[in-house]
């Protein structure tokens, strides 16, 4: 097992994997910039280095800052949490030319899923179903033509090299091909210097359902069941779940048993989520996997008991899966609030200091946070204020303690997204189980913003 | 208040008005009773103290069977930089303070058997080097951003340093 583990992160996320080192008795680092300097993660390490000024870039982004402390401290593992270095295969390689122990998948495997036109072929090849779409770049309009027969309408043309949603055109009808396939080349060479698109299926009204796997160094995977995570605002999630409402005990088998055939294929390892869309008539279709811990595992912990964290660690360190993890059930239903600093109305961040700070409890209660009374936060980073997850018997159970969570979790000073939640808890669509991923898009629009 | 001429602060230092070897004992009183802030006054002296990091326990937690309470141990890198910092911002005002860009180990000479680059009371151009800070195998020279007479060295040799770590006190030339 490990001597010490530096935790490259900060918030919330630190503060976890701390927990889970404390547990296994493994002494802990904190690395923190000087706009962190009375964060919890800093206070509750046995260690602590200042690695650099507030912007992310110049600290928690600076790889030789974050190796250097891993050094003077003499870690023999580093724990990236999410976001951040998590997925950057370049620091996993520092790591392992350092002798650090990096705590996730390999650097091979972080950058198969990072370029995501490989993970899906790659994904596709050990085959898991991905959304019908050209192969690769979508080069004329006579090829554009024959992709479309073969995949039919409505379907997306996006730009190879890029994101965010430029270079991107939907055609629902013959007539709007060509013209859509030329001005998204247009675009996307503007944007991004390079011309080249693919052609994707359009789902409509999907669902955004992902499996959590866990895998060993010694090729064993497993999954522990999905969440739904359709409810996000501008691709963000807000509210995440397990079991799907719709996902019944068939799927989750086959598509289950899918995914860990497929990533025992390639060869993963530590954690790990599988990402679909479901369309309308229950087929999933992979949209890429993200090689780190989630920012909504609580949800996947609460329902298998599983210690994901502490399975990261001693996954690295080398256990077998039966060890590190052992067995499991699925029992009951949980919810996670993402519960962000900004107004609940337009969104707009609200970062400053907290003056009142008061965490619900209570059976089925669990809420992961890293702020206090009188804790200021950041205007440097992400939002996130807490994750307020509720379990219950059933997903009856679970809202029910949610609304009695969220109701008792005071925080003033700083504008919190917790009326947001109260709003969605209460839809009638929710609470049935109707919806997809253009739900909260639509909620928060009807309210002017 | 009454100075004293060698103080075990910085070799022969003097600063008015402020005794550092009192200032020095007081944090070994604070780090040795885990304490995080320490206040006091006495004969128009007020002293207020408070350290960066707290440690809840310190040295190697313990296995869920044994609870240990939390116990004061010697100062671990960080506490030490808290320690070093503190003695920065006692400084007076008129003293510029050199304070470290990277994360790594403070060396004062270039080699283990040469001189130091500086020693307290040298006088220094801007540019020039003071120190080497070494991270991940790669000697990085830090430069006196100022020109003027070194008073007081922070860091100690062979050491780990953080961002922002105090390195050197400077008095600025063209002041006394």
């Amino acid at each position: 097992m490990f001597r010490k583990i530096l935790i490259a992160n900060r918030g919330e996320i630190a503060l976890r994997v701390l927990a889970a080192c404390k547990e296994l008795g493994i002494p802990t680092v904190a690395v923190y910039s000087e706009a962190d300097r009375n964060a919890l993660h800093v206070r509750f390490a046995d260690e602590a280095i200042c690695i650099g000024p507030p912007r992310s870039s110049e600290s928690y982004l600076n790889i030789p800052q974050v190796i250097s402390a891993a050094e003077i401290a003499n870690v023999d593992a580093i724990h990236p949490g999410y976001g951040f270095l998590s997925e950057n295969a370049n620091f996993a390689e520092v790591c392992e030319a350092s002798h650090i122990t990096f705590i996730g998948p390999s650097p091979a495997m972080i950058r198969m899923m990072g370029e995501k036109d490989r993970a899906r072929a790659e994904m596709a090849a050990a085959g898991l179903p991905v959304i019908p779409g050209s192969d690769g770049v979508v080069p004329d309009e006579d090829a554009a033509r024959d992709v479309a027969a073969e995949i039919g309408l409505p379907l997306m043309i996006k730009a190879a090299e890029g994101g965010g949603g430029r270079g991107m055109r939907m055609v629902r009808t013959k007539r709007e091909l060509l013209p859509a396939f030329h001005t998204a080349r247009a675009e996307a060479e503007q944007a991004f210097g390079s011309p080249n698109v693919y052609m994707e299926k359009l789902i409509e009204r999907p669902r955004h359902i992902e499996f959590q796997v866990l895998g060993d160094k010694h090729g064993n995977v497993i999954h522990l069941g999905e969440r739904e995570c359709s409810l996000q605002r501008r691709h963000q999630k807000v509210l995440e779940e397990s079991p799907s409402p719709v996902v019944d005990a068939e799927t989750r088998e086959r598509i289950g048993k899918q995914v860990v055939d497929a990533l025992r294929k390639v060869g993963y390892s530590n954690a790990g989520t599988v990402e679909f869309l479901r369309d309308a008539s229950g087929k999933l279709y992979f949209i890429e996997m993200n090689a780190r811990i989630q920012v909504e595992h609580p949800v996947t912990e609460m329902v298998t008991q599983v210690d994901l964290v502490k399975a990261q660690i001693r996954i690295a360190a080398g256990e077998r899966l039966e060890d590190a993890v052992g067995t499991f059930e699925r029992h009951g239903h949980a919810i996670e609030c993402r519960i962000n600093a900004e107004d609940p109305e337009t969104f707009v961040p609200s970062p400053g200091r907290i003056t009142a700070f008061r965490v619900p409890g209570g059976p089925g209660i669990r809420v992961d946070t890293a702020l206090y009374a009188d804790a200021v936060v950041p205007p440097f980073y992400d939002s996130l204020v807490a994750k307020l997850v509720a379990h219950g018997r059933d997903r009856a159970e679970a809202i029910a303690r949610m609304h009695g969570a969220l109701d008792g979790f005071v925080v003033e000073g700083i504008k919190t997204t917790i009326p947001l939640h109260k709003r969605i808890l209460v839809e009638p669509d929710f609470i049935a189980g109707k919806f997809d991923t253009h739900f909260l898009d639509h909620l928060t629009a009807s309210r002017g913003k | 208040m009454a100075k004293k001429s060698k103080s075990a602060a910085g070799a022969g230092t003097e600063v008015r008005g402020v005794d550092l070897a009192e200032v020095e004992r007081l944090l070994a009183f604070m780090q040795q009773h885990g304490l995080e802030e320490f206040e006091y006054e006495r004969a128009g002296v007020h002293i207020r103290l408070k350290r960066a990091f707290a440690h809840a326990g310190g040295a190697a937690p313990a296995r869920p069977a044994e609870l240990a309470a939390p116990v004061a141990h010697p100062p671990v890198p960080s506490a030490a930089g808290g320690g070093r910092e503190h003695a920065a911002e006692a400084a007076p005002s008129d003293v510029h303070v050199i304070k470290s860009p990277i994360v790594g180990t403070f060396y004062t000479a270039p080699s283990p058997n040469a001189d130091p680059f500086v020693t307290v009371g040298a006088k220094v151009a801007a540019g020039q080097v003071l120190c080497i800070i070494e991270a991940m195998k790669l000697m990085n020279e830090i430069e006196s951003d100022v020109a003027g007479e070194v008073v007081r060295i922070f860091a100690e040799n062979a050491k780990p340093v953080e961002y922002g770590e105090a390195l050197f006190g400077i008095r600025p030339q063209g002041k006394k």
